[in-house]
């Protein structure tokens, strides 16, 4: 216990340092959004259970996967830091939990976890009673299934087939939860599926209102899974391999910007975190559009490519921000041209895939061809070309490769930071298709042409910008990740994100986070349902409106969607005012 | 003749920390010139400044004449520079990293080839050949970074640390080299904290202290009839001059 408490110290203090400037203002903004989820999780408490224990599903999700996708979770204490001293595994292991439930987001959880009582108070006063140590129970399996998939997807980051198969998992578990009212309706749900009581979220729940089998068990699940995370532990301490030991192929390259692509390319096949991130985009793609075929409607299979394409830019957005300092080397040797090399190189990883899985799609859907060929075109050119303008302009700083720690998915300590980038990225790469989709709906046949036109527009235009950006800004950037702060006098959207005081943030925060719901399923499809006249759909609100309602509720969807992007925008804009300061 | 590297004034201020104030320093053609100093004196910052991978607040660096900031191309061709704990194109073996750089600065392929397997050969890092960078070992690192530094054949070597973590023999090739290029002409700036191999390897030596110089010139002037180490702690230690004893350790 005296460990543990050392442990628990240590973090306290850690985060005490941490919590400073930018890094508190983050913090806020997740206090704030994580204290209206819990309030919303209570406010359950007083209803239909049901709902509570389908809520407690998605905490346990969002524990299990937010860190996978989010830069490998929380790191303050790693286990290497006490390699020396020789404590036992299960020690040790026992001492990072206590040191694990210190922190926001085991706080925010607990006051989540506090419906456990207010049901058990409604139910009884045995029931009360049991809730005390169910919460706590149930606290400490959050906690540690997300340590325990970490460290899994770490192993499983050592070897390619490895990385392939977790980004083949992970994209196809993120499309599913995109697209879970396609699940819902095959399985003819129309409430809330049972099995979300039976969940290990669930048991809390199970104990409160009474199952006698719900506690042991969820006592015997935290002492299994504190088992296998001191098992991994030990493993984990020791180098980790994240790259791949195959061939070695001589550079043939003779040219400047042969070498670059030369250079790009074997760092695409032998990074596994790049293998892990490409195979990612690919499944959740295919997954996302393929999973309304469960509906039997095949209207969004033809979109497979595209979706990854964008998925697959968002993922890469922070290319120099991987390399770290590597960039010395470029700004000691003018003349380069490592983006358009760095294009390229993304080019031949990412189109074939693309315009396989987009032809082969298609054919199989029968078409609409004349859409899916100008967004081709179109993204390819937008995603090559903004790629590398995302990653000069909104550079996160990352930890340089030889020097990360033993967990390959943290290439950055700024998680926060790395997951706006990639909302960014999305919504940014996924403009560049628009003038194309909307050449493609009105004219057909004309939509690819303008395709192709933004599309080299865009790999020329921003790949030029981003050029200049390195020249003129390269020294700072390299200054920003030698040493992970941004250096003064620079501003990005990132900097006036961080500088908005902690209430716009937040409204920010909300704006970018939740604009794709109106937006997307609310808005666009809920349109396209209501013209098939398929009604009365699952979540879908316009659906269910009467007929002179249904497409302007869809309307009023998206205009609110876009109406919180832009505000979003709007707050982060930059000001020059500001910046001549 | 103009100097190898002319250092005027460089200015840097971090926040409220005036890493290096107004240093002023000349590196004579032909001349190896030690940079000695403790943790934080500011060396690595001036020597980043020197060869433009850090903007200096004000000042000028010079490299035979053409200036860093404002004629970089000229500049750049002409150092050779190997930065303290940068990181590398990590996914690619030695060799790789050689080719690709001399691609980049624009050497022909056949030159490229053949300077890589005299370096790699040279430096011993030919018994690894399908090893990444990023699995390289830290000497490994430093001896690989000393490649790319010497690939084009610069007129003037800038090292920071270059001899950290490098193993005694490897050490013994590496200074072979480094007179050898002195010999044929070269210049070079080192940093270190070693002050036996600074007084073994340089002619002349400048001591940093607090972001400024202490003493600097040719190295006999600096010492004087001292050592190095005994005027380095005369310029730099502690007012009270003791050294203190660890109380549970020494009995």
């Amino acid at each position: 216990m005296a460990v543990a408490l050392t442990m628990a110290a240590m973090k306290v203090a850690a985060l005490r340092h941490a919590l400073r400037g930018q890094r508190a203002q983050t913090a806020v903004t997740g206090a704030v959004l994580g204290a209206v989820l819990a309030g919303g999780t209570l406010y359950l408490a007083f209803g239909d259970l049901d709902l509570l224990a389908a809520a407690y599903a998605v905490w346990l999700l969002g524990w299990l996967l937010g860190p996978v996708f989010m830069g490998g979770g929380d790191e303050t204490l790693r286990p290497e830091y006490f390699a020396l001293l020789g404590l036992p595994a299960r020690t040790m292991a026992f001492g990072l939990l206590v040191a694990a439930f210190v922190g926001l987001a085991p706080l925010i959880s607990l006051v989540a976890l506090v419906g456990l009582v207010i049901a058990g108070v409604r139910l009884g006063v045995g029931n009360a009673l049991v809730a005390v140590p169910a919460l706590v129970l149930q606290l400490a399996v959050f906690v540690l299934l997300s340590k325990v998939g970490v460290a899994l997807v770490g192993l499983a980051l050592r070897s390619r087939l490895g990385a392939i198969a977790t980004g083949v998992v992970n994209g196809a578990i993120l499309a599913g939860l995109g697209q879970i009212w396609v699940v819902f309706w095959a399985l003819g749900q129309t409430g809330i599926p049972s099995v979300v009581w039976y969940l290990p979220s669930g048991w809390g729940l199970l104990a409160v209102r009474g199952t006698w089998w719900a506690l042991p068990a969820l006592a015997g699940l935290v002492l299994v899974l504190l088992a296998a995370w001191a098992g991994l532990l030990s493993w984990r301490v020791g180098a980790t391999r994240v790259s791949f030991a195959g061939r070695r192929r001589p550079i043939t390259a003779a040219s400047s910007s042969g070498a670059v692509v030369a250079k790009e390319l074997r760092a695409w096949s032998r990074d596994l975190v790049r293998n892990y991130q490409v195979t990612f985009a690919l499944a959740y793609g295919v997954c996302f559009a393929a999973s309304p075929l469960l509906l039997s409607w095949d209207g969004m299979l033809p979109y497979a490519g595209p979706i990854f394409l964008v998925m697959a830019a968002a993922m890469s957005a922070n290319v120099y921000g991987t390399d770290g300092t590597a960039l010395w080397l470029n700004l000691l040797t003018p003349g380069g041209s490592d983006v358009r090399g760095r294009q390229w190189a993304w080019l031949v990883v990412h189109a074939p895939p693309a315009v396989v899985v987009t032809l082969v799609c298609t054919a199989v859907a029968g078409g609409p061809w004349p859409m899916v060929l100008s967004l081709l075109p179109a993204l390819l050119g937008g995603a090559v070309g903004l790629v590398p303008l995302i990653s000069v302009y909104g550079l996160v700083p990352g930890t340089d490769p030889h020097r990360r720690a033993n967990n390959p998915l943290r290439t950055s300590e700024d998680d926060g930071g790395l997951t706006g980038q990639a909302y960014a990225a999305l919504a940014l790469v996924a403009a560049t298709a628009v003038p194309a989709a909307l050449a493609a709906h009105w004219f057909g046949w004309a939509g690819p042409v303008i395709g192709v036109l933004t599309g080299l527009s865009c790999y020329r235009g921003f790949g030029a910008l981003a050029a200049r950006r390195l020249r003129t800004h390269g020294v700072e950037l390299l200054q920003e990740m030698r040493t992970g702060r941004r250096a003064a006098g620079s501003r990005s959207v990132r900097t006036r994100f961080a500088a908005l005081p902690a209430g716009r943030q937040a409204v920010a925060w909300v704006c970018f986070g939740l604009g794709a719901i109106p937006l997307i399923p609310q808005g666009v499809l809920a349109a396209v349902f209501v013209s098939r006249n398929m009604l009365r759909h699952s979540w879908f609100v316009a659906t269910y409106m009467s007929p002179g309602l249904r497409y302007p509720v869809a309307i009023a969807f998206m205009v609110l969607g876009a109406t919180m992007y832009a505000v979003g925008t709007w707050l982060v804009r930059p000001t020059s005012a500001k910046v001549a300061g | 003749m103009t100097a190898a590297l002319e250092i005027d004034g460089l200015t840097k201020r971090f926040g409220d920390t005036l890493a290096v104030d107004a240093i002023d320093l000349v590196v004579p053609q032909g001349s190896f010139y030690g940079l000695v100093g403790q943790n934080g004196a500011g060396k690595t910052t001036t020597l980043s400044m020197a060869v433009g991978l850090l903007r200096p607040d004000d000042g000028h660096a010079r490299i035979f004449g053409a200036d860093v900031w404002s004629a970089p191309d000229d500049a750049k061709a002409l150092v050779g520079v190997l930065p303290d704990g940068l990181a590398m194109p990590e996914r690619l073996t030695g060799r790789e990293v050689l080719t690709y750089l001399g691609l980049l600065r624009g050497l022909p392929r056949d030159v490229v080839t053949a300077r890589a397997d005299e370096l790699l050969a040279v430096l011993e890092l030919d018994s690894a050949p399908r090893t990444l960078v990023i699995e390289y070992s830290t000497g490994m690192r430093k001896k690989i970074g000393l490649a790319t530094a010497l690939l084009h054949a610069p007129r003037l070597l800038v090292l920071d640390e270059p001899f950290e973590a490098v193993d005694p023999v490897s050490a013994a090739t590496i200074k072979t080299i480094l007179r050898g290029f002195v010999v044929g002409g070269g210049s070079i700036v080192l940093s270190s904290h070693v002050m036996a191999l600074v007084e073994q390897l340089c002619d002349h030596v400048a001591v940093i202290d607090g972001g400024r110089v202490a003493a600097a010139g040719p190295l006999d002037e600096v010492r004087g009839g001292r050592s190095l180490e005994d005027t380095f702690v005369a310029l730099v230690g502690d007012e009270d001059g003791g050294v203190k004893e660890l109380s549970w350790l020494s009995r």
